[in-house]
């Protein structure tokens, strides 16, 4: 069953572009968002027989893939906002061609994120974090304007970088382990851990991982990369593909492959405080929507690293579940974003003002999102960073705990400031005539704004159904 | 007999005051009708408990550390006789109130707390439970507060000053009850009285802070300021019915239940010397303050101030003779001083002013109220054979016995008392007519009626002064403490009453001086006013620098500023310390990004190496 989630998606991808289907295009948008709902549908209600690799595809197909609760955690995330980048895709690209082209390189990219959550080997890994990157860097030159470009060749060189940092450790692993299947590598860490080689195989390839997760001071091209893109695309890469190929693959490697060392934690918390008070002083400073919501995701993506640095069990659930909120809230905000920047054709947020009446739904999915964002209750964020924080103060970190507490202060300053500027005051002449966005933003934006209110709400048994069981990472 | 009969006091009133307050429209006499009648029944109850002694128990608030609480009443001598004047004061107040209030607003609220008040004034009179009182004693600030506050449009400036005062010294109250409670392991009274409680270490601080309740009640100095404030913001009946009359009774009933049944007070105690001391201050300072004043009402208020130092003095001494000296010059104050209040009310009333520089020339016009008026300045001057003199003989006794310097200040008072009234009678009532006047009528009927009653009573108490002391006063003492000794008839030490009269042909002396020299009954006192170092002294009492209350209030205004500071600064490192430093901050990492892409490479190389060697543990 498991291979299903990267072979429909393939032979999907296949059959589309055969030459002699043109009627076929016209299903294509169809295919992908029913593939996408498909797998929200299987993590909810599949079977615990259908998670196994068995069967006569396993024959022919055999990955080693293999799926934890972690992993169904980040698949459903990744349905979710797939399908949500769908449905503004279609809203915002009209073109038929373009929109072909737009669902082609998303079912490339579901690919290569299914594939990345659900390998069981280093090597294999690093193929399917390439084969997503190649599908996000065509996606953010996806118009061929000057700033997409730009934003396209800023990740691609620093990819460039963190595929040498992976690869790297990864022969290097392979010369200490002798092979690079999760398994092998673990076992060998176990005994030669410790040795200079192996450490510096694991800073390696750990590197590569923040890069490719924009952490500080790896970032350098998450901001551009977020705001130049199309307006769908940056829901993608802020969304789930960043936390897929940078985060995931972070938790998955430091939980239960490489060592859990002192000074690894150190590093992780290090990194995850930078990346926190950076992201948020630099988001303080925006005046550009989508960018300083990029510097905002940097900064949530400090807090997973260091919930994850604590190395409690406590700590990487929170992590995870910090992962999931952070998924879908922020996926909200760029949706927000997007129904803004299609109505006013612009994301200066100097420009804007008193859209609030204009955009309700928009203006008041928003809030919500920012608020989950700051960790206000009883909103999702408010669970998932309290849970970190106590776990900090549990493992007596009282520094990091009090950076995580101080810097949801500035969250809160200048999620509130963005949505002043945008939603409250007096319109401006410009935006006289703004209507609330399309029922293709607006659907997602309720349902996501639902699923925030909800999650927070439900907390005790999302807590104890889907996010402990991911606690248990390490028996 | 039921001693249940207790309850009617307290709850007939107060449901009577609740109905009242509910009356509200075109239903006028409505709720003076109701007053009156439950005002008589109040009056035929108490004369029927007068005498009696009767005890009502009833179990509470269950026992707290080994003290019960229980709701407990007793109507013995002290207590009956308090309610008998109680219920005769309200009486006439409200048949005086039936004229003056009529053309009035808020006469629901005025009759409705007058009848609440009497209910309070009922249970705190009658407790025997020292909690049971305080909780009627704080009743009572609440009306009190109330009273005032439907007087003119700044008077509620004037009730939160009441308040803020009485509410204070009640607190002190609360805390000599604590003490008290826990030093005697009871709260109720009658069981304290069988073994008072002795004046070593905190016996004395639980009697002051009981005493500071009890004589803050009254009116004495330092908690008076907010009553000549009062008598210039309130109605003008309210005067002669709390501060003039009902307050007087119970605060001087309280200091007299302290010193006589909870503590045991003698003459070697420093408690009796101090309340002495605050007995002549009170008795001095205020008498001049009064001696200066321009307005009928707030002469008398002063007044109502000074006399209460004759009780405390009288009290204070721990003699017998002081003592019943201090008593009866409680009642007989509280009849003349009202007397003088409803006096000041229907001049007020007919002429429309009580401003003396406007009145004049009164007692043709108004010939009821001007006799009346003479037999209580007679009364409070202590003219013979008054009732007033009487007390006060009495008072002067005691005083002396314990030294001469107290006995010099209460005569001294006296002087000043007498130059006062002699002032305010000229000024109101003789002298030029001011034209305006010259319509003004005697005042009716039925504001008459209590004036003459009081003043009869004033001369009846002087003329045959054994009924109030043989009937009323000595029995609260008892045979044991009185010694045989019999106070009624005529004084006892001759030079006192000779003292008595030469001092008070002075004040003549000196009043017919005053006119000479000013032109004037008004500017009668002038001389005095404005003799060289008192001059100053008159100016910054009237500035206010001599008022507790403005004091307080200063130094209160001083910490709040002080605190305002502290949150200022609170506010400035949030608000803008912290903005302030974050904004900076963030200005510090935009410009770390510049968007040059080789220098985020750098960074990111760096970045990777300096983890790589932390991990192989290079650095």
């Amino acid at each position: 069953m498991l291979s299903l989630l990267i072979l429909v998606p393939l032979a999907g991808l296949l059959l589309l572009n055969l030459p002699f289907t043109p009627a076929m295009k016209r299903t294509a948008w169809a295919f992908a968002f029913t593939v996408a709902l498909a797998q929200v549908a299987m993590v909810l209600v599949a079977p615990a027989a259908a998670w196994s690799q068995q069967g006569f595809l396993a024959q022919y197909f055999s990955f080693g893939l293999e799926a934890k609760d972690l992993t169904r955690v980040l698949l459903l995330a990744i349905g979710i906002v797939m399908a949500t980048t769908l449905m503004v895709g279609r809203s915002m690209i009209t073109d038929d061609r373009q929109q072909f082209n737009f669902v082609n390189l998303l079912l490339v990219s579901i690919i290569g994120m299914n594939g990345v959550v659900l390998v069981t080997d280093l090597f294999s890994l690093y193929v399917f974090l390439e084969v997503t990157s190649v599908s996000s860097f065509i996606l953010i030159a996806f118009n061929r304007d000057l700033g997409g470009l730009e934003g396209a060749f800023k990740y691609l060189i620093l990819s460039a970088v963190a595929t040498v940092l992976m690869l790297t450790g990864v022969a290097l692993l392979m010369l200490v382990a002798g092979g690079t299947s999760f398994e092998t590598v673990a076992a060998a860490m176990k005994t030669s851990g410790g040795i200079t080689i192996s450490q510096m195989a694991v800073g390696a390839f750990v590197c590569g991982l923040f890069i490719k997760g924009g952490l500080v001071p790896f970032h350098g091209w998450l901001p551009d990369a977020y705001s130049s893109a199309p307006a769908p695309v940056s829901i993608l890469l802020a969304g789930i593909v960043t936390k897929v190929s940078g985060i995931y693959a972070l938790v998955r490697l430091a939980t239960s492959v490489f060592p859990a060392s002192g000074a690894m934690n150190e590093v992780l918390m290090v990194v995850g405080a930078a990346s926190i008070i950076v992201g948020a002083l630099a988001a303080l400073g925006q005046h550009d929507l989508k960018r300083m919501l990029a510097y905002s995701s940097i900064s949530q993506m400090g807090y997973i690293v260091l919930g994850l640095g604590c190395g409690t069990p406590l700590g990487i659930v929170g992590a995870v579940f910090h992962l999931f909120n952070h998924a879908i809230f922020k996926t909200l905000l760029f949706v927000n974003s997007a129904a803004i920047e299609q109505r006013t054709g612009t994301t200066d947020m100097n420009r804007m003002g008193g859209l609030g009446s204009r955009m309700p739904v928009t203006g008041v999915t928003s809030t919500i999102a920012a608020l989950s964002t700051a960790g206000v209750p009883p909103l999702a964020g408010f669970w998932s960073k309290l849970i970190i924080v106590i776990a900090l103060w549990q493992a007596h970190d009282y520094g990091f705990a009090g950076i995580a507490v101080l810097m949801s202060v500035v969250t809160l300053a200048y999620l509130l400031l963005m949505q002043r500027r945008i939603f409250f005051g007096k319109t401006s002449p410009e935006h006289a005539g703004v209507r609330e966005a399309a029922a293709g933003v607006v659907v997602p934006e309720l349902v996501l704004a639902a699923l925030t209110v909800a999650v927070g709400l439900l907390f005790p048994w999302v807590l104890n159904t889907f996010m402990l069981p991911v606690g248990g990472i390490f028996h | 007999m039921n001693e249940s009969i207790l309850l009617i006091p307290v709850l007939l009133p107060l449901i009577a005051g609740l109905a009242v307050l509910a009356i509200r429209g075109p239903v006028r006499l409505a709720r003076e009708v109701v007053t009156l009648v439950v005002m008589l029944a109040n009056l035929g109850l108490a004369i029927y408990l007068f005498g009696q002694d009767l005890t009502f128990v009833h179990p509470w608030a269950g026992v707290w550390g080994g003290i019960a609480m229980e709701m407990a009443l007793r109507v013995y001598q002290f207590s009956g006789f308090i309610l008998l004047a109680v219920a005769g004061f309200s009486l006439l107040v409200a048949l005086y109130s039936w004229k003056f209030m009529a053309d009035r607003s808020y006469g629901n609220q005025y009759y409705g707390y007058m009848l609440i008040s009497v209910a309070m004034v009922n249970g705190a009179v009658m407790a025997d439970h020292l909690v049971v009182l305080l909780f009627f004693w704080e009743g009572l600030l609440l009306t009190l507060m109330g009273m005032i506050a439907i007087g003119t449009k700044d008077a509620w400036k004037t009730a939160i000053k009441a308040f803020i005062i009485v509410g204070v010294t009640d607190v002190c109250l609360m805390m000599g009850i604590a003490l008290t409670g826990w030093l005697a392991h009871t709260l109720r009274m009658s069981e304290i009285a069988a073994h008072p409680l002795s004046l070593a270490g905190l016996g004395s601080v639980a009697m002051i802070f009981m005493t500071i309740g009890a004589i803050s009640k009254a009116g004495s100095m330092p908690f008076h300021s907010w009553i000549p404030d009062a008598a210039i913001d309130a109605p003008l009946p309210f005067m002669a019915f709390l501060p003039a009359s009902l307050e007087k009774l119970l605060g001087i009933y309280l200091l007299g239940r302290i010193t006589l049944n909870l503590f045991a007070l003698t003459t070697e105690s420093w408690v009796s010397t101090l309340l002495m001391i605050i007995g002549a201050v009170t008795i001095l300072l205020a008498v001049a303050m009064a001696l200066v004043q321009k307005d009928y009402k707030r002469l008398l208020s002063y007044h109502a101030i000074s006399q209460v130092g004759y009780m405390i003095l009288g009290i204070g001494t721990a003699l017998p003779v002081g003592i019943i000296g201090g008593l009866f010059h409680m009642i007989n104050h509280a009849m003349y001083k009202s007397c003088l209040f409803l006096s000041g009310g229907a001049v007020e009333k007919q002429a429309g002013t009580t401003d003396l520089a406007r009145l004049g020339g009164l007692a043709s016009k108004m010939p009821i109220t001007f006799t009346c008026f003479i037999v209580a300045a007679a009364a409070i001057s202590g003219v013979p054979p008054f009732n007033g003199f009487f007390s006060k003989e009495l008072v002067y006794d005691g005083a002396l016995e314990r030294h001469w310097i107290f006995y010099a200040a209460a005569l001294l008072g006296s002087f000043l008392t007498a130059a006062s009234f002699l002032k305010l009678g000229h000024a109101a009532y003789l002298g030029k007519r001011d034209p305006a006047n010259e319509g003004v009528k005697e005042a009716p009927m039925a504001m008459l009626l209590p004036m003459i009653v009081i003043a009869a009573g004033c001369v009846l108490f002087g003329v045959y002064n054994p009924l109030p002391l043989h009937y009323l006063i000595q029995p609260i003492l008892g045979e044991h403490r009185l010694e045989g000794h019999d106070f009624a008839g005529l004084p006892a030490n001759w030079m006192l009453v000779a003292a008595t009269v030469l001092v008070l042909a002075a004040a003549l002396v000196n009043h017919l001086v005053g006119v000479k020299r000013s032109g004037s009954g008004l500017g009668a006192a002038d001389h005095i006013h404005h003799a060289p170092v008192l001059s100053t002294i008159y100016d910054w009492a009237a500035r206010r620098f001599f008022d507790p209350y403005d004091i307080g209030m200063a130094i209160v205004r001083g910490l709040s500023l002080f605190l305002w500071g502290i949150d200022r600064f609170i506010d400035w490192i949030y608000d803008s310390f912290i903005v302030t430093l974050t904004t900076g901050l963030g200005w510090t990492v935009r410009l770390a990004h510049t968007g040059n892409y080789s220098l985020y490479i750098v960074w990111s190389l760096v970045g990777a190496a300096a983890i790589i060697a932390f991990l192989m543990r290079i650095l």
